[in-house]
This record gives C-alpha cells, sequence and structure tokens, in this order.
C-alpha cells in the first residue's frame, strides 16, 4: 500500500463523509506508525508478494495442482545462472541489497511464493461451499460465515505446523509469510476437489485423494528445496520424516475442510 | 360628527415597518414592544421572569434579519442551507451515476471519480427490500459482506498496483455499492423465478459477469496502477459478485 495515501482524503462536503474521514483519520493515522514499526518486524513486506502478473498465475497452478510435470518455464530466464537455480527449483536470488539478500519476486522467478494464489483460493473455496452448501439445500449465510472461520483456523494451524516443524530442525530465518503463502496453496487444491463434488458427485472421493496426492507432493517438493535450504544443519533422516509428516497431515486437513455435508 | 381615534401605529420589532401610520412618526422611536410581552406586575411580590426580547431589539440599531425576533429561527429559516446537500445527498449525481451502470458494455467513469456513499446505501436497503420480499431477512448479512469485500478489494488492489495504487477505501467502497445495481435487479428479477431449476443460476450468471464488468472498469478507471492487472482483479471482483448472487439463488 502507498504509504503516502490517505485513505481518507475527503475532497467533498457533507456530514457523513466529513465525520468519516475525520473517524478514519484517527485510526488509520496513527495506525500506519504503529503498523510500520511494529509489524515489519514480524512480517516481511507483503508487497513483494503481490507482485504477479497473469502469465506467472497460470503457470504457478500449473505446477501446484500438477506438480509431477518438470516443465520449466522458459520466459522468466535470463542468464546462465538462473537457467541452473529453476533448473534445480530454488529461488533466485538477486545481488545483495544493503548488505541483505533478497529474493526475486515472483513475477521473475516461478518459485517464489506469492500470495494472490492463496487468498484468491481461499475465496474461490468460499464460493465453491456455498455453491455446494446451496445444491444440498443447506444454505444459510450463518453456514458460509462458518466456513470462513473454519477455513481460516486450518490456514493458521498448518501455518504453525510448518513454522514448528522448521524450527525443529533448527534454524528458522524464513519469513512467517512465506510460510503463509505455503500453507494457503493447499486451497487450490481444495477448491479442485470441491468443484468435483458439485459436478461429480460420487467420484468426489476420487478426486479429493488425487488432490490430497497432488498437494503431498508439491509441498515435499517445495519445502525440500526452498524453505530448507535456509537450515543449516542438515540431519537427513528427521529432515525426511517431518516431511512427509506435514505432507500427511494434509489429507485429514483437506477432508475435514471440504467436507460441506456436515456442519 | 366622526370621532378621530387616534390608532398608534403597529410597530414590528423585526424589519422596517411598512405601513406607516400618518400621524405616529414619533411613537416609532420608542422602543418597539414584542408583540406577546408578558406582563410585569409592578408592585406584586411575586418574581416573575420577564424575557428580554423587548430590550434586546432595542439595543440593537435597526431592525436585523430577524435575529433576535422571538420567533427565534423564522427568519433564519431561508438562510439555512437545504436538507439533502446538508447532509452530502445529491440525488441527481445519484441517478447519473446509477444509470452510468446500465450500460454493460461501456463504462463511463466521469462521474464516479467523486465518491459518495449515499447511492450505495440506497442500493443496499433496496436489495434487503427485494430479499425481504423473498423471505429472507438478511439485512445484517448484506451490510456485513459489502464491508468485508470491500476491504477485500481494497487491500487486493492496492497491494497489485504497488507503488502506483491510490484506490482509497471510500472509493472502493463506493463502486462496489454501485456495481450491486446488477444484483438488484437479479433479486427482484428471481422473485418471479421459480426455485428449482436451471434458469435462476443461470439469469444470475448473467448479471454476476455484467456487475464484475462494470466493477472492473470503474476501478481500472477511477485509481492508478491497475490496468495491467485487470485479469486478477476481475476475477476478484466477480468472486464478490458470486458471493452475493449466492444469497439471491439460494
Amino acid at each position: 500500500m502507498n504509504p503516502k495515501s490517505n485513505p481518507f482524503s475527503a475532497a467533498g462536503s457533507g456530514l457523513i463523509r466529513g465525520g468519516l474521514s475525520a473517524y478514519g483519520e484517527k485510526i488509520f493515522g496513527s495506525g500506519s506508525e504503529y503498523v510500520q514499526s511494529n509489524i515489519s518486524k514480524c512480517f516481511s513486506d507483503p508487497q513483494y508478494y503481490f507482485q504477479v502478473n497473469d502469465h506467472y498465475v497460470r503457470n504457478k497452478l500449473k505446477i501446484v495442482l500438477l506438480p509431477f510435470l518438470n516443465r520449466v518455464s522458459e520466459i522468466f530466464l535470463v542468464g546462465i545462472r538462473k537457467r541452473i537455480k529453476v533448473f534445480l527449483k530454488t529461488k533466485i536470488i538477486t545481488e545483495p541489497v544493503g548488505g541483505r539478500l533478497s529474493y526475486e519476486p515472483p513475477i521473475n522467478d516461478i518459485n517464489a511464493p506469492d500470495l494472490y494464489i492463496p487468498c484468491m483460493s481461499f475465496a474461490t473455496y468460499l464460493v465453491l461451499a456455498g455453491i455446494s452448501l446451496g445444491l444440498s439445500g443447506k444454505f444459510t449465510p450463518e453456514a458460509l460465515n462458518w466456513k470462513f472461520v473454519t477455513g481460516m483456523i486450518g490456514w493458521f494451524s498448518e501455518v504453525m505446523l510448518l513454522k514448528v516443524s522448521i524450527l525443529s530442525l533448527g534454524g528458522g530465518e524464513a519469513p512467517l509469510l512465506d510460510m503463509v503463502a505455503y500453507a494457503g496453496y493447499t486451497f487450490t487444491g481444495m477448491c479442485v476437489a470441491v468443484l468435483g463434488k458439485i459436478t461429480l458427485g460420487y467420484t468426489y472421493y476420487l478426486i479429493i485423494l488425487w488432490t490430497c496426492l497432488c498437494m503431498g507432493i508439491f509441498f515435499i517438493k517445495t519445502m525440500n528445496r526452498t524453505l530448507l535450504s535456509e537450515v543449516r544443519s542438515y540431519d537427513s533422516s528427521k529432515h525426511h520424516y517431518l516431511l512427509l509428516c506435514t505432507a500427511l497431515t494434509q489429507f485429514p486437513l483437506m477432508f475435514c475442510l471440504s467436507n460441506t455435508s456436515g456442519t | 360628527m366622526t370621532k378621530e381615534f387616534g390608532v398608534p401605529p403597529v410597530v414590528f420589532p423585526s424589519g422596517g415597518n411598512p405601513t406607516v401610520a400618518a400621524g405616529g412618526n414619533t411613537q416609532q422611536r420608542l422602543v418597539p414592544i414584542a408583540p406577546f410581552q408578558p406582563p410585569r406586575p409592578s408592585n406584586s411580590g411575586i418574581p416573575f421572569m420577564s424575557f428580554e426580547v423587548g430590550s434586546a431589539a432595542a439595543t440593537t440599531s435597526g431592525p436585523i434579519g430577524g435575529g433576535t425576533g422571538p420567533i427565534g429561527g423564522v427568519a433564519n429559516f431561508d438562510d439555512e442551507e437545504p436538507l439533502l446537500d446538508e447532509l452530502g445527498i445529491h440525488p441527481d449525481q445519484i441517478w447519473k451515476k446509477t444509470k452510468s451502470i446500465l450500460n454493460p458494455f461501456r463504462a463511463n467513469p466521469t462521474f464516479h471519480k467523486d465518491s459518495d456513499l449515499s447511492g450505495p446505501i440506497f442500493l443496499y436497503l433496496s436489495f434487503c427490500l427485494f430479499q425481504l420480499l423473498a423471505g429472507k431477512i438478511q439485512f445484517g448479512v448484506i451490510l456485513g459482506w459489502i464491508v468485508v469485500s470491500s476491504i477485500f478489494l481494497y487491500v487486493v488492489f492496492n497491494m497489485l498496483a504497488g507503488r502506483h495504487g491510490n484506490l482509497d477505501l471510500h472509493t472502493c467502497t463506493s463502486v462496489i455499492g454501485y456495481c450491486l445495481l446488477p444484483v438488484v435487479i437479479l433479486s427482484a428479477i428471481s422473485l418471479f423465478v421459480p426455485q428449482n431449476g436451471v434458469l435462476r443460476p443461470g439469469i444470475a450468471g448473467v448479471f454476476v459477469i455484467w456487475a464484475t464488468r462494470a466493477c472492473t472498469n470503474l476501478m481500472v478507471a477511477v485509481a492508478d496502477g491497475g490496468e495491467e492487472h485487470r485479469g486478477l482483479i476481475a476475477y476478484a471482483c466477480f468472486l464478490i459478485y458470486t458471493l452475493f448472487s449466492l444469497l439471491v439463488v439460494f
């Protein structure tokens, strides 16, 4: 967000607008300093995660939903070093800026995580869950709000799981928003599952097994290369067990959340 | 043999005396007395509070436009702003903005540059009214969803637009509110469409696409930084209006 833009700069007159702008000034005026000082300690810059474009979104969806295809997108590649990194599916590192290594934004690197796809797939999951509730005659706005809450809880618990597993491997410099992004990618799989439930009925169980498998593979691949490259100590077997565990937890999570015939 | 009655001229404290009686000039120099000056008991022990209206009018030289008149703001009434202007509601602007959404193929963003919330409130109330006619009492739900979805679109648009993004929450809510017009029409039409069947979702789809087109065109025209992310913003708007149409269809 543009830090210079005042969200409530009132150009017009009128009681309502004036009141709203005054109230908003109070909230956002003092809030933005607080945000800039405190939140930047917890989160890395969220702007980075939204630098996406159409092409990135399409290719990333292909990678997420069909992770066993080893296609590499040549269009983003410039230079030999980048080619090697893309081949190994690690994140591309740019030159150090101000003494700190920074990764290429998602628009240049297909392996970088982004927050646009997780947010949109969460919203799509809500819409599809609403449709499926409606088709089975159980649609009420309260039920949809409950789905929203359970979805957020599920997302949060996955992020906690990832954070705990990274910390237990000893050494977690991975930014929190990265983990939020990776946890959010499972919602794309869930969307496909709910779509399958709407359109094809009984094949829903087959589809959900398939998407769980896909998401598990995607998880293992990305985590293996990206997040754990930050970890210094290399303890191979503990490593793999933990990865397997996190992949297996996809199954009950997805089953739980996409079960729209319950409450 | 007619008797001359010495009729004293009637003097109004506010404003000049339009009719000047011939023989009463000297009396105009007297203290103008308010028409209903309460009687002052000269030698009564009861304390009586009298209004100082008359003396106040006397101290001021000449008639002031009724500022101290006993009937308070009567003459003030002409100087007041009209109520709608004071509240910031401009019906002709609202009508122009609403009409600009009616054309699904071309958005006219000139009216939407200065945002206002009274049109969206009116559309929200009519949406709730049509839902009420369908038997669903969803006032709070719709208001809550409008708030949440406008915050969502505000965050997504500003994040996508990066450094150039200058959408503010007021404009965002205003645009989303005005583009609810197709959904309002959908809820009016769906009162007459049978409940089960494929016609309901089909019609809903048409109106949702109309709303999405209008919203995306307006968003990209009203705030900077949205042109290269048109498809991404369109998808976000599509999700928002699908949510509202779910309320109507099911």
